[in-house]
C-alpha cells in the first residue's frame, strides 16, 4: 500500500500516480464568496482520511466536487490519473461508478426498498438479478439490517438508513469512497462499527475520505486528517488532536 | 433500438405521479378530435367525389315555362325546340326531358307540397349527357337561345368549382386539426415530462451521480411516455372509431343528395388505427429528448 500523503504538488509530479489531484481549484457557488480557494494538494491511492472542519467550511463541497456533482470555477481537477474537465460524458458516468457516496442526508429513494436502495449501484452498472441478490444480502447482514431488507426507508430510523446509505455507497466495491458525515445518526457503538468497515474496505485497497465534525470518534480510530478552515485545506498527517471543546455537533 | 427499457423497474417513480393520470385522456382527447377532423375530410371528400361523378359529361338545360304557366301545348312545343337543337349537336349523345313530377321532387326540399302545383312557373328542365366530359358545345347556346329565346345551359363547373373549394379547404382545415393536435400532444408531453424531471429532481441526480448514463433516466421517461401515449392514443381512436360507425349507422340506407355516407374505408381505418401508435411513439420521442437535452446541463 503507498504511504498516505496530502500534500502540496511537486512541481513534476507524476500525474498518474495520484487518485485525486487538485491544482489550484476555487469554488464558488454564483456570486457568492469562494468556499475553496484555489486549493491544491493530492491524495494517493490507498489513503484514509478525516475531512475536517466547523460547520459550513465546506467539506460537503470539497466532497461535491470529488463525487463529480459540482466542477470547479477555476482551477484543475483529476482524478484516477485523468483531468476531469477533459472526460467525454460516458467517461465521467463510468468514473462516477469508482466512486461510493454516502451523503450527509442519505438520499435514500423513499418508494424503493432497502434492498433495492442498496442494489442501485449494481443495477445501474448492468449487473445480473442473482449476483445483485446474493451480495446485497451479504452486506445488508454485515451492517444488521437482515431484517430491514423489504422496508421501506421512511419506516426505518435514522440509524437505520444511514447504514442502507453506506451499504449502498459500498456495495459496488468503489475504488473511492467519500463519506460526508456518516456516523452522525448511531450511537457510539455502531459508529465504531461502521469506521471498521470503511477500514476493512480501506484495507482491501479503497481510498477512503471521511467528513465529519465529529472529532472525538476521530480520534479513537486515528488515521491522517485533512482540516478545511477559510477555504483552505491543511494536512494534519498524524493522529487526531484530542477533542476540542468547540467541536460541533456529533 | 433496444426495447429492454420498456419493462425496467423505474427508480424515477413517475406513475405515481398525477401527469400519469390526465396526459392519457388529454391524448385520448386529442386522438378523438383527429379522428372527428378526418371524419369531415372523408365526407367531404365522398361528396364532393359523388357530385363529380354524377355531373361531369353532363349539363341541364333550362327552358323557361311560356306567358301562361298552364299552356301546356306552349309548354310541350318550346321543349320540343330546345331537344330538336340538342339532338342536331355533336357532342350530345342523350337528352331527357324531365317530367313536371321528377322537378317538383328536386324542387321539393326548397319549396315543399307547392313545388307540383301546375301554375307554378317553374322552368322546365332538360338533362343532356354528352359524348365525353370535355365534348365542344360550339355555338350550342346561341342556337339555343334562337330556338327558346331565354333557353340557357347550366354546365355545374360553377357549382363543381364551389364545391371542390369548399371540400379543399374543409380538408386542409382537418389536416389543420391533425397537425395542431399533433403539436398541441407534443407540447403536453415536454411539459409533463419536464414537471416529472422537476418532481423527481433528486432521484435523477442520484442516479447521476452514481453513474448512470443519461439514456438509464431517458428510458425510464421514455418507457413511461409510451404507455401513457399508447394508452391515450387507443382510447381516442376507439372512441373516434365508435363515433364513425354511429353515424354510418344512423345514415344507413339514406343515401340522400346532400348528405353522403361517411363509412371508412380501409385507408381511414389503417388511419386510426396508426394514430395510437403515432401518438405513443411521439411521446416517448419527445420524453426521451426533453429529458436526454435536460440532463445534458448536469455536470
Ligand atoms: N448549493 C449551494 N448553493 C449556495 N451555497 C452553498 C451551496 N452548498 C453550500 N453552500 C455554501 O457553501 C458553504 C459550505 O457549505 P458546505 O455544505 O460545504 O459545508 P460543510 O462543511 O459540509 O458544513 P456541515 O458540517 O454543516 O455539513 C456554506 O457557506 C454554504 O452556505
Ligand atoms: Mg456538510
Amino acid at each position: 500500500m503507498v504511504e498516505t500523503a496530502w500534500r502540496p504538488i511537486p512541481t513534476f509530479a507524476n500525474r498518474g500516480r495520484f487518485l485525486i489531484r487538485l491544482e489550484e481549484v476555487t469554488l464558488r457557488y454564483g456570486e457568492g464568496p469562494p468556499v475553496l480557494r484555489r486549493v491544491s494538494c493530492h491524495l494517493e491511492p490507498g489513503s484514509f482520511h478525516y475531512l475536517l472542519g466547523a460547520s459550513g467550511a465546506g467539506k460537503s463541497s470539497l466532497l461535491k466536487l470529488l463525487y463529480l456533482a459540482q466542477t470547479p470555477s477555476q482551477g484543475r481537477l483529476s482524478l484516477f490519473g485523468r483531468d476531469v474537465a477533459q472526460l467525454t460524458r460516458r467517461d465521467r458516468a463510468l468514473l462516477r461508478r469508482r466512486i461510493g457516496v454516502v451523503f450527509q442526508d442519505f438520499r435514500l429513494i423513499a418508494h424503493l426498498s432497502a434492498f433495492e436502495n442498496v442494489a442501485l449501484p449494481l443495477r445501474i452498472a448492468g449487473e445480473p438479478d442473482a449476483r445483485i441478490r446474493s451480495q446485497v444480502r451479504e452486506l445488508m447482514d454485515w451492517v444488521g439490517l437482515r431484517e430491514a431488507l423489504d422496508a421501506l426507508p421512511p419506516t426505518l430510523s435514522g440509524g437505520q438508513q444511514q447504514r442502507v446509505a453506506i451499504a449502498r455507497a459500498v456495495i459496488g466495491r468503489p475504488s473511492l469512497l467519500l463519506a460526508d458525515e456518516p456516523t452522525g445518526n448511531v450511537d457510539d457503538r455502531i459508529a465504531m462499527r461502521l469506521l471498521y468497515l470503511f477500514r476493512e474496505l480501506n484495507r482491501t485497497g479503497t481510498t477512503v475520505m471521511l467528513a465529519t465534525h465529529n472529532e472525538s470518534l476521530a480520534a479513537r480510530m486515528p488515521q491522517p486528517c485533512l482540516r478545511l478552515a477559510e477555504g483552505q485545506v491543511r494536512e494534519e498527517p498524524t493522529e487526531v488532536a484530542p477533542p476540542a471543546a468547540e467541536t460541533v455537533g456529533g | 433500438m433496444r426495447i429492454g427499457f420498456l419493462f425496467s423497474r423505474g427508480e424515477v417513480p413517475l406513475t405515481r405521479d398525477v401527469s400519469a393520470r390526465f396526459l392519457p385522456w388529454l391524448i385520448a382527447f386529442m386522438v378523438y378530435l383527429a379522428g372527428l377532423a378526418l371524419l369531415a375530410a372523408v365526407a367531404m371528400d365522398r361528396m364532393a367525389a359523388r357530385w363529380q361523378g354524377d355531373l361531369e359529361g353532363r349539363l341541364t338545360v333550362q327552358v323557361p315555362p311560356p306567358s301562361d304557366p298552364g299552356d301546356e301545348t306552349a309548354r310541350q312545343e318550346r321543349l320540343d325546340r330546345v331537344v330538336q337543337v340538342l339532338l342536331d349537336t355533336a357532342a350530345v349523345s342523350q337528352v331527357e326531358v324531365l317530367s313536371r313530377a321528377q322537378t317538383a321532387t328536386l324542387l321539393e326540399p326548397w319549396l315543399g307540397e307547392a313545388a307540383a302545383a301546375p301554375e307554378l312557373p317553374v322552368p322546365d328542365l332538360v338533362a343532356v349527357t354528352l359524348r365525353s366530359a370535355t365534348a365542344a358545345l360550339e355555338d350550342l347556346p346561341e342556337r339555343l337561345a334562337t330556338a327558346v329565346p331565354g333557353a340557357a345551359i347550366d354546365d355545374h363547373q360553377r357549382w363543381l368549382a364551389r364545391l371542390f373549394a369548399l371540400a379543399g379547404s374543409i380538408e386542409a382545415l382537418a389536416l389543420l386539426v391533425v397537425a395542431l393536435v399533433g403539436i398541441a400532444a407534443v407540447a403536453t408531453v415536454i411539459f409533463v415530462t419536464r414537471t416529472g424531471l422537476a418532481i423527481h429532481r433528486q432521484v435523477i441526480e442520484l442516479l447521476h451521480v452514481m453513474g448512470a448514463r443519461d439514456l438509464y433516466v431517458a428510458e425510464q421517461f421514455q418507457a413511461h411516455a409510451l404507455r401513457l401515449g399508447l394508452a391515450g392514443g387507443i382510447g381516442g381512436a376507439v372512441a373516434a372509431a365508435v363515433t364513425v360507425l354511429g353515424i354510418s349507422w344512423l345514415l344507413r340506407g339514406e343515401q340522400s343528395v346532400v348528405l353522403p355516407g361517411v363509412a371508412f374505408g380501409w385507408a381511414q381505418w389503417s388511419m386510426l388505427a396508426i394514430l395510437p401508435l403515432v401518438t405513443g411513439l411521439v411521446a416517448m420521442l419527445t420524453a426521451r429528448w426533453t429529458v436526454l437535452r435536460t440532463l445534458a446541463k448536469l455536470p
